[in-house]
């Protein structure tokens, strides 16, 4: 019961966080900046809509945003929110999981070259060669994940010993780890620096571009798909964070979403002082990322 | 054994009607699809009755007095044997519309001829029992898959095809019959069983002396050259066949030497990892910058043997580490990944055989929007695209978790067994990636957007057996990837004879398969209720339809489209020092510029560097002999009788 409150929790409050990004970059520029709740606006305002379908779409684009939504939200259904065990979890679901995400990943592919659009081309084709180098990454976070304490699920991370975490014994590792997550939070989630998802111009967009054509419902479903994983994302930084696990409950939950918070924050304070990256420097940006984590790797040699 | 016999002879007889039947086309193609099916069905059986201990699995008769014939049917000879008769029917059905050629009814008879007789000799090979009958059974496999690579033998490309591929299939053969001498030598006996007591000297030669020719024969890197050229010359029920399932028993001669020689030395694994590795990674980058359909397909099986091979190298370094979880998740991830790779490959090969008979159009660049006039072949290839990149819920995701799990089990222990662990795991991560980058590319550009060419446009549904073959293995990659259990249960069980794991304890499985199972019906069920509420949200909302949007540009024409080459185009130039890209641009010079041309070509360095550090010097060599010959008919005698007279000199 208290997994599926804490899930239903998460769900409701993912559309929160992106808005305080808004709010932060807002900040800096020197504005006031939408409100809190503009994303939950959005979402309801696209749910009212109809929708226009490109006479070139068949089915595929249809199946892009429900498959996408889909993939997005099982990850969450896998994740100890506040240390609270998550609603399923076995050894081994982080392989499924990211697997998960990118069958996500190949339709909304798929759906952004059925519009027969140029641009949503060329927006699936950076996706797709980015977030194949994003994937390397990810699988040796899992490998140092693993040879740290030997754990093969999201929940496993959080509750076995040692735990990982900055609090963990392996502390030092772990801020290698934040910061190469990040990046590819970054990446995956198509911000700044590596996508921009405010500019105005379709040739320089990744993510925005794809979903050109998509409207109405669709829309939302994009929307909030993309809302959730940013926020999975998010948690599972936050719960590396995390340096300690507080008695009560509550507390708990508190810390635990305040330092989602401050993730996001770092997002915000990241797209307001940085600009975003020329194309054929991103494979380099993800691929410290990589160096990084692999680095970790090599200085627990000697601890197996 | 018996039932095996009783396909066999099926399966013959439908190689040999339908020569006798030529005439009567549409009888001849019955015949032959009719007993392959037979065969097929009692061979399955057969592997059933086998699985439950019914029936003797030892075999053998004297052959013109001096060889014998010896067959035995263990676990992994059936693993192999199951794919062969679960896919040889469904394709012969797809080969009965597919092949239609008005006038050639004979060329196709002798097509069905020697389609039966390779699935016979791929029955015989997984069978073999001694040196002799595998040699004969291998021999037979080579010959008449090379003439069913040359059915439009009049044809300059297929000529080329095929003779690349006798040549690398003869001397693939020649490696493994080398290998096989250097057995007989040391032990004087044609028995397998003989060769675990080799020296450990001599079991490494004999095999990487082999591996040359079963790696040739499975399309491993840097051997795979015949591969992609001769998939796009052999018609496409031909090439589901070699790809999804005789390029596997290059996999099945590597799996049952290594049982045979029974050595637990590191260099097995660690060879068959590198290779594996090499052959899975470039295999899909080269997939990425090919353009022609069926080529492009042949790239993936290299990919797809790569994968294979990982399993079967992690499950050999689990034996030569002691650590039997990895052994056993290595060699059933491996295993059913040949299952898994049989179903989606031979489906996606006769999709791609639909739309070259549909639109005569070999290269990518050119289709387009093809799932709107051929609705079942869009949405099985679909399927298929989706399996073989690896993707859950359907059945390639569930064979690269076993192994996962078996590299994951690697990464605890110390050295390079670490290393090698983690080499795979990054390998399987990058070839996943890039698999699923491919096949949008192939599904996005070939079935969806705009048809680019006048001849795409004009494409029609094909015919009902093709439809019918093709929507029969889709259903079946979602079925073992929904209910893996049974799948991977299956998969263990062809790990029974396994020597170095003796008995195979099920309890090590837990409860993974019903968790794979469980996440991948739940992924469904998602999908399915999001389905339904998007339906619901769409209730009396105004939707309407109009071009898509251009970004301003309103006079767009399907040319303006995203082509294969530009998507793939940055995911290959990133891998480059291992993929040579040739590019040609004459670039705009003046200030009214005329026609200007780019093209670029991706090509394959393990075809340039054969050329020119094997051919090129060996035809040199070659070329200075050329006095022997002379044309002087007594001196050719001299030679024959000087031949002769040095060997019974020596020996």
């Amino acid at each position: 019961m208290e997994s599926i409150i804490s899930l239903g929790i998460a769900l409701i409050i993912a559309p929160l966080f992106p808005g305080i990004i808004l709010k932060i970059k807002a900040l800096f520029a020197g504005k006031k900046g939408p409100p809190l709740l503009i994303k939950y606006y959005t979402l309801a305002k696209l749910l009212r809509k109809g929708s226009v379908y490109s006479t070139s779409t068949s089915f595929v684009f249809i199946l892009g945003p429900i498959i996408s939504f889909a993939a997005a939200l099982m990850p969450l259904l896998f994740f100890p929110f506040a240390g609270i065990p998550p609603v399923l979890s076995f050894h081994g679901d982080v392989i499924i999981l990211f697997y998960i995400l990118g069958i996500g990943r190949f339709f909304t592919i798929a759906a952004a070259l059925d519009t027969a659009s140029p641009f949503e081309g060329m927006g699936a084709a950076r996706e797709a060669f980015f977030s194949t180098l994003a994937e390397a990454t990810i699988f040796v976070v899992l490998i140092l994940f693993y040879r740290l304490n030997g754990s093969l699920s999201l929940a496993e991370y959080f509750s076995g010993t040692p735990l990982i975490s900055l609090g963990g014994g392996q502390g030092a590792l772990m801020l290698l780890v934040i910061v190469a997550l990040f990046m590819i939070l970054l990446t995956e989630n198509s911000r700044v620096p590596v996508d921009d998802p405010a500019t105005h111009l379709e040739l320089t967009m990744i993510h925005e571009v794809m979903i050109l054509d998509h409207s109405g419902p669709d829309l939302a479903l994009i929307e909030l798909g993309a809302f959730y994983k940013l926020f999975f994302y998010a948690a599972f930084i936050a719960c590396l964070i995390k340096p300690l696990s507080l008695a009560n409950p509550v507390a708990n939950s508190l810390l635990f979403y305040g330092l989602i918070f401050v993730v996001y924050l770092a997002i915000g304070i990241t797209e307001s002082i940085t600009a975003r990256l020329k194309m054929d420097l991103i494979p380099k940006f993800i691929l410290t990322s990589f160096a990084l984590v692999f680095f970790a790797i090599i200085l627990t040699l000697e601890l197996v | 054994m018996d039932t095996l016999f009783i396909a066999l002879s099926f399966v013959l007889a439908g190689a040999v009607l339908p020569l006798l039947t030529h005439r009567w086309l549409r009888l001849c193609k019955i015949l032959h699809t009719a007993f392959l099916a037979a065969g097929c069905l009692t061979g399955l059986y057969g592997l059933y009755t086998a699985w439950q201990h019914l029936t003797d699995p030892v075999f053998s008769f004297s052959w013109l007095h001096v060889f014998t014939l010896s067959f035995s049917q263990d676990s992994l000879s059936a693993a192999f044997l199951f794919p062969v008769f679960l896919l040889s029917p469904v394709i012969a059905l797809y080969g009965y519309h597919y092949l239609e050629k008005p006038g050639a009814s004979w060329r196709i008879a002798v097509n069905h001829f020697f389609f039966s007789l390779l699935v016979a000799s791929m029955l015989l090979v997984t069978v073999a029992d001694n040196i002799i009958t595998f040699a004969l059974a291998w021999e037979l496999m080579s010959l008449s898959s090379y003439f069913l690579v040359m059915y439009d033998y009049e044809k300059k490309e297929s000529q080329r095809a095929g003779y690349l591929y006798l040549l690398f299939t003869q001397t693939g053969a020649l490696f493994i019959f080398a290998a096989f001498a250097v057995c007989y030598s040391y032990t004087g006996s044609l028995n397998f069983d003989q060769f675990t007591h080799l020296p450990h000297t001599v079991k490494l030669i004999v095999f990487f002396l082999a591996l040359v020719g079963f790696g040739s024969k499975a399309g491993v890197f840097p051997l795979h050259i015949w591969l992609p050229h001769a998939h796009p010359a052999a018609p496409s029920h031909v090439s589901a066949l070699m790809s999804g399932v005789m390029i596997k028993m290059g996999i099945f001669g590597i799996l049952r030497l290594y049982l045979l020689l029974d050595d637990p030395t590191p260099i097995f694994p660690q060879t068959i990892l590198v290779l594996g590795i090499l052959s899975g990674v470039l295999g899909v980058v080269y997939a990425l910058g090919k353009h022609d359909f069926k080529r492009l397909l042949a790239y993936h099986s290299i990919e797809n043997i790569g994968i294979i091979l990982i399993g079967c190298g992690l499950g050999m370094l689990g034996v030569s580490t002691g650590n039997r979880t990895m052994a056993l998740f290595g060699f059933a991830g491996g295993l059913l990944h040949v299952l898994n790779h049989a179903l989606f490959k031979s489906l996606l090969f006769m999709g791609a055989g639909a739309v070259l008979q549909k639109t005569g159009i070999r290269h990518l660049d050119q289709l387009g929007g093809l799932l709107k006039t051929m609705p079942i072949t869009g949405r099985t290839f679909l399927t298929g695209s989706v399996a073989i990149s690896g993707l859950p819920p359907l059945n390639g995701f569930i064979s690269e978790f076993l192994i996962y799990y078996a590299a994951f089990q690697g990464l605890t222990l110390k050295g390079s067994v670490f290393f090698f662990s983690m080499a795979a795991i990054i390998a399987l991560a990058i070839i996943g990636g890039l698999a699923s980058g491919c096949f949008t590319k192939v599904v996005g550009i070939v079935f969806l957007g705009e048809p680019r060419s006048a001849k795409g446009q004009a494409a029609t549904e094909c015919g009902l057996s093709m439809r019918t073959a093709m929507l029969i293995l889709a259903p079946a990659c979602l079925l073992i990837g929904a209910w893996p259990e049974p799948f991977i249960r299956l998969a263990f069980a062809g790990l029974h004879d396994f020597a170095p794991l003796v008995e195979v304890t099920p309890d090590i499985l837990g409860t993974i398969p019903q968790n794979l199972g469980l996440v991948s019906r739940l992924f469904l069920l998602i999908f399915g209720a999001i389905f339904i509420l998007r339906h619901l949200l769409y209730r009396s909302k105004p939707i309407s339809s109009c071009t898509t949007w251009g970004c301003g540009f309103t006079q767009g024409t399907s040319r303006i489209q995203y082509t294969g080459t530009s998507y793939a185009m940055s995911m290959v130039n990133f891998h480059r020092p291992f993929v040579k890209v040739r590019t040609e641009y004459t670039g705009i010079t003046k200030i009214f510029p005329g026609p200007t041309r780019y093209s670029n070509k991706v090509d394959d360095i393990a075809e340039i560097s054969l050329h020119h550090y094997l051919i090129r010097p060996l035809l040199w060599g070659i070329d200075k002999l050329r006095w022997i010959q002379h044309g002087h008919i007594q001196l050719y005698i001299g030679y024959i009788i000087l031949t002769i007279a040095m060997l019974l000199l020596v020996l």
